[in-house]
């Protein structure tokens, strides 16, 4: 009798442990990483071996918990992957937003500076028009600072939200080491059963950590996890962590990359290519740089076309026109790292050739490498780095103080600081070059009927560019020039002298003069104000292919591309990720319909062992009552 | 596959999510009008659109500035109108004194005529525009052009010719210089000129001068000079003699391609001399008449020098007449090119404006479309979820 005692009393224990495991199970229905867990249940053995052995009850062999380590695994990169681009989508929407709007503005400003020129042409002394023209001037400076700032804005945020995914990565990293100390600890003291609760708590925490930074995960012993970032560095090895930093870049000390604390000098930020963390440092690398180099190479642009126009033409005081924008150059940045003093100084030889490019300057050796700085293909290049030979790639021109030391490295960025420098650096209207360099006269007593064109500057820079010469005809085919030596003449070809270029054509007649000189006085020129207004379709860029505002079309067109290609990834990675925890769900999950099942289940054997106690107790009463004669 | 309500409540709240933020986009699109308000929704479209702004709004600078340039050529075509007139009183004047009835007083009159002439010709060649600069002075547009000398017009001016930009790759002058329209005027025929020597004593007076011959004009500078009553020699300009012959009054006299009528009588010692035509300022033209008009106010003897001398103005006015007529004829032709290239800016400019709506502007019916379809599978969502919510085996434990 006593068999049916303990027989039911196991089962009464295993089905209260059971209900306790369905109830524990709906309680955390919607605990985050909580895995489902169910009981396992065994016959006990009996211990007499009769004839018929009768089984001694049930025993409760262990819980455990319903976990794919695949299916986890799976959601974990996913999440990664997800966190990557949810975290770059929020950087190309916002540059996305910027160019849609102020770089829309941009364009506009852009138009209608060439627009201003345009109508100083048609009226070259009007002051009202040359405002027009200086203030159409200062909204383009506007729009590129108001632009150009915005995408500084976003760096600066990516910066703050770098330490902040450092910390919450390192914090993650300590609560997960821990869990495995506690987790080590639990499964020797269980007798080798998990404790479940730890490891499902720890896993919540490694699922967490892995949005937010792609990681690898390896078991290690007594049920920890070992968990390492980029190309195997550890971060949390057993109950050891390794914590992240944060240290300024070689070549910019405001903006920060990732490193291990205990290796701090080697920066593992390009080996971070997913989670949220990959996101923010893709965002950098990939959106917003990009965006500002771009931005830079269409104000370097303006600017230089701008200049060269006014240099070459006279102002309304007579004098060759003085820069209208002032933008600033190339830069040649010194790593931090660098052992010697050695400076670079960059400046820009072509502008059509400039790309939207940093480089990277290596001097290793003996000799030079210039690798590009976002993928680090090499890039070919001339020159030894000297005044004489400087080095020559990419439209700049680079040159070296010295001979630097071995493993020196030089940034060198052409066009990120233009956007932001860009200015304009007139302030009197009468200083806009609107007249041309030189005017052309043919004398009146000219009996021949040669005609001269009114003449093209070649080059602005030539000292004697506005002193007076004269051309004179010795004979229908010779002329002399200043009453030098005779030359001969063709007609419709051209003379140059002293960095201007004209025609003469026709027939001459010897003796007949031509003048050429400064056109200081001819303030009704338009000249130079006309170039400069067709400058608007000049090609310049993408070796004078691309103008100014083509490359408008195309920074709008390449930003929308990335912002549209990034939401497009980020929809495919939200199906993906969706699935991966649906897989996961639907292994780990608890279903509330499955747990009343089961308590309905439990209540009722628990119900039934119950009724063979009371049975067990009856018969056992019936028995006594029988031996003692009190049954009647 | 097992489901679980937890990740029923999270795909649920996904797909509510991105349901609902179609259905702003679609909104924000009907109450803006614009198929894409980010680059992202429409990159190339996008740029595409800001490179049709530029051109279209480039193509309205050209417009403006050929309205510009119109106004200008408009006023430069008037005051060529006038030197035309200015020119034509003055020839009446030139053949009226040339009639030979007139008398000192007549001719002092006729002066003083062409004096105010030569005035209100000042006038017009100093004309200013709108905007207060000289029209006639080249690039030099702050500087006033001419002023009256002793012997004709100063010109403080330049060569420059202002053009206009009307189209891409297109320019018109927007105006001539003062040299062009009143300096640059070809003297005589146009070829070669012929004038009595001023010690002439006799009454040969030169008529009409022609070119003749396929060779045209070869003579160079020679004169006609008469040995007797009826016989003249020519020389070149190293003074050796390269023709002879003899002359009845009313003849044309032939030597290198140039034909010159001479009528009189004229003496012995007698020259006329030819040379190829040169450049000579109208004002000079105009001066000179005066200058001879005056002395034969003051010498009735002088008479054959006066005909001489009016001969020769009349030929310079007329070859200032033509002058000014081709100037006024190129302005006229700009005008056209302006008018021409203008009407076909405007077309460019719809059409311009028609693409950029065509890529910009919201397809109304389909975007309503889509607004209503987004909105039935958003309602239709929600219903789904409040039916599946209900569904629990709890509900039946009693």
């Amino acid at each position: 009798m006593s068999d049916v005692f303990g027989i039911s009393i196991s089962a009464l224990q295993a089905f209260q442990t059971a209900l306790q495991v369905t109830s524990n199970n709906i309680a955390n229905a919607n605990t985050p990483g909580y895995d489902k867990e169910s009981i396992e249940l065994t016959s006990a053995i009996p211990q007499s071996a009769g004839s018929a052995p009768i089984g001694a009850g049930v025993n409760v062999a262990g819980i455990s918990r319903a976990y794919s380590q695949l299916s986890a695994n799976q959601l974990n990169i996913s999440q990664s992957n997800l966190g990557q681009l949810n975290s770059l989508q929020n950087y190309t929407s916002q540059i996305d937003n910027i160019v849609g709007t102020t770089a829309g503005g941009l364009s506009t400003a852009i138009q209608n500076y060439y627009s201003a020129w345009s109508t100083v042409s048609n009226d070259p002394t009007s002051t009202a028009a040359r405002q027009a023209l200086l203030s159409a001037a200062q909204s383009v400076s506007a729009a590129f600072s108001s632009t150009n700032g915005q995408l500084q804005g976003l760096n600066s945020n990516i910066n703050s939200a770098v330490a902040a995914d450092v910390t919450q990565i390192n914090s993650l990293s300590t609560s997960i080491s821990a869990l495995n100390q506690q987790i080590i600890v639990g499964t020797a003291d269980g007798g080798g059963q998990p404790p479940n609760d730890l490891i499902d708590q720890r896993d919540q925490l490694v699922s967490n950590l892995s949005k937010l930074v792609g990681i690898t995960t390896t078991a290690g012993s007594n049920g920890a996890v070992n968990i390492f970032v980029g190309n195997g560095q550890p971060l949390v090895l057993g109950n050891v962590t390794s914590a992240l930093t944060t240290i300024p870049n070689q070549f910019n000390a405001t903006q920060l990359e990732v490193s291990i604390a205990s290796n701090g000098a080697n920066p593992i930020s390009s080996q971070i290519t997913s989670g949220d963390l990959g996101g923010l440092l893709a965002a950098r690398t990939q959106a917003v740089d990009p965006a500002i180099n771009q931005l830079g190479q269409i104000a370097t642009a303006l600017s230089q076309t701008a200049n060269a126009q006014q240099n070459s033409g006279l102002d309304l005081n007579g004098q060759l026109g003085a820069n209208l924008f002032s933008v600033g150059g190339p830069q040649a940045v010194s790593s931090a790292s660098n052992t010697d003093g050695t400076s670079a100084t960059v400046s820009i030889a072509n502008v059509g050739a400039l790309t939207t490019n940093d480089y990277v300057l290596r001097y290793q050796g003996g000799a030079y490498s210039l690798t590009n700085a976002s993928d680090g293909s090499a890039v070919a290049f001339t020159g030894s780095g000297t005044a004489l030979s400087p080095i020559s790639a990419a439209g700049l021109s680079i040159v070296l103080s010295g001979t630097p030391a071995s493993g020196d490295q030089f940034l060198i960025k052409p066009t990120a600081q233009a956007a932001a420098t860009f200015s304009v650096a007139l302030t009197s209207t009468s200083q806009l070059a609107a007249a041309g360099a030189i005017q052309t006269t043919a004398a009146n007593s000219n009996a021949g009927n040669a005609t001269i064109s009114s003449g093209t500057v070649i080059t602005a820079s030539n000292p004697a560019l506005l002193n007076p010469v004269n051309i004179q005809f010795t004979s229908a085919t010779t002329y002399t020039i200043n009453g030098g030596a005779s030359q001969p003449y063709t007609s419709g070809s051209n003379i140059a002298q002293n960095g201007w270029q004209v025609q003469i054509s026709g027939t001459p007649v010897a003796g007949d003069t031509f003048t050429v000189q400064s056109n200081a006085g001819g303030t009704g020129d338009n000249r130079n104000a006309l170039a400069s207004a067709n400058q608007q379709t000049l090609g310049v860029l993408s070796n004078g292919t691309v103008s100014v505002n083509g490359a408008v079309g195309a920074l709008i067109t390449g930003i929308g591309s990335q912002a549209q290609q990034v939401n497009t990834a980020q929809t495919a990675q939200t199906a993906v990720n969706s699935q991966a925890l649906q897989n996961v769900q639907s292994v780990s999950g608890v279903n509330l319909d499955e747990e009343a099942a089961n308590l309905l289940q439990w209540q009722q054997a628990y119900q039934a062992s119950a009724q063979a106690l009371s049975i067990a107790n009856s018969t056992f009463t019936f028995f006594m009552d029988s031996i003692n004669g009190t049954y009647s | 596959m097992r489901v679980t309500q937890g990740l029923n409540q999270t795909q649920f709240i996904t797909a509510l999510d991105s349901l609902e933020s179609s259905l702003s986009q679609t909104q924000n699109q009907v109450s803006s009008g614009l198929a894409f308000t980010t680059p992202s929704q429409n990159p190339i479209a996008a740029g595409t659109v800001s490179n049709y702004d530029q051109v279209l709004a480039q193509s309205k600078q050209y417009t403006a500035n050929g309205n510009s340039a119109q106004t200008g050529l408009q006023t430069e075509d008037t005051a060529l109108t006038q030197v035309q007139n200015q020119l034509q009183s003055l020839r009446s004047l030139a053949l009226e004194a040339n009639s030979g009835t007139q008398t000192g007083e007549d001719l002092s009159a006729i002066a003083a005529q062409a004096t105010q002439i030569q005035n209100t010709l000042l006038t017009v060649a100093n004309t200013q525009d709108g905007n207060g600069q000289y029209i006639f002075s080249g690039f030099a547009t702050q500087t006033q052009p001419f002023s009256l000398t002793a012997t004709g017009a100063a010109y403080a001016g330049d060569q420059g010719q202002q053009h206009v930009q009307i189209a891409a790759g297109q320019t018109v002058a927007a105006g001539d210089n003062g040299d062009v329209v009143f300096n640059q005027i070809k003297t005589g025929n146009g070829v070669f000129t012929a004038a009595a020597n001023a010690g002439n004593t006799g009454s040969g007076v030169i008529g009409a001068t022609t070119v003749s011959g396929a060779a045209g004009y070869t003579g160079g500078t020679f004169s006609i000079n008469f040995t007797a009553a009826n016989t003249y020699n020519v020389e070149n300009a190293a003074s050796v003699v390269v023709g002879t012959g003899t002359y009845t009054p009313g003849q044309t006299i032939t030597y290198g391609g140039a034909q010159i009528a001479l009528s009189g009588q004229p003496a012995v010692g007698d020259s006329f001399d030819v040379a190829a035509s040169g450049n000579q300022s109208l004002f000079t033209t105009v001066q000179n008449l005066v200058t001879a008009l005056q002395a034969g106010a003051n010498s009735a003897s002088s008479k054959p020098a006066l005909n001489n001398a009016i001969a020769g103005a009349l030929n310079n006015i007329d070859q200032a007449i033509s002058q000014t007529s081709t100037v006024q004829a190129n302005v006229g032709g700009r005008l056209n090119t302006i008018t021409t290239q203008q009407s076909q800016a405007t077309s460019q400019q719809t059409q311009l404006q028609q693409s950029i709506s065509s890529l910009q502007s919201l397809d109304y019916a389909s975007a309503i479309t889509s607004l209503d379809s987004q909105n039935t599978t958003l309602s239709a969502a929600m219903q789904a979820y409040t039916l599946t919510q209900g569904l629990t085996l709890f509900k039946y434990i009693q």
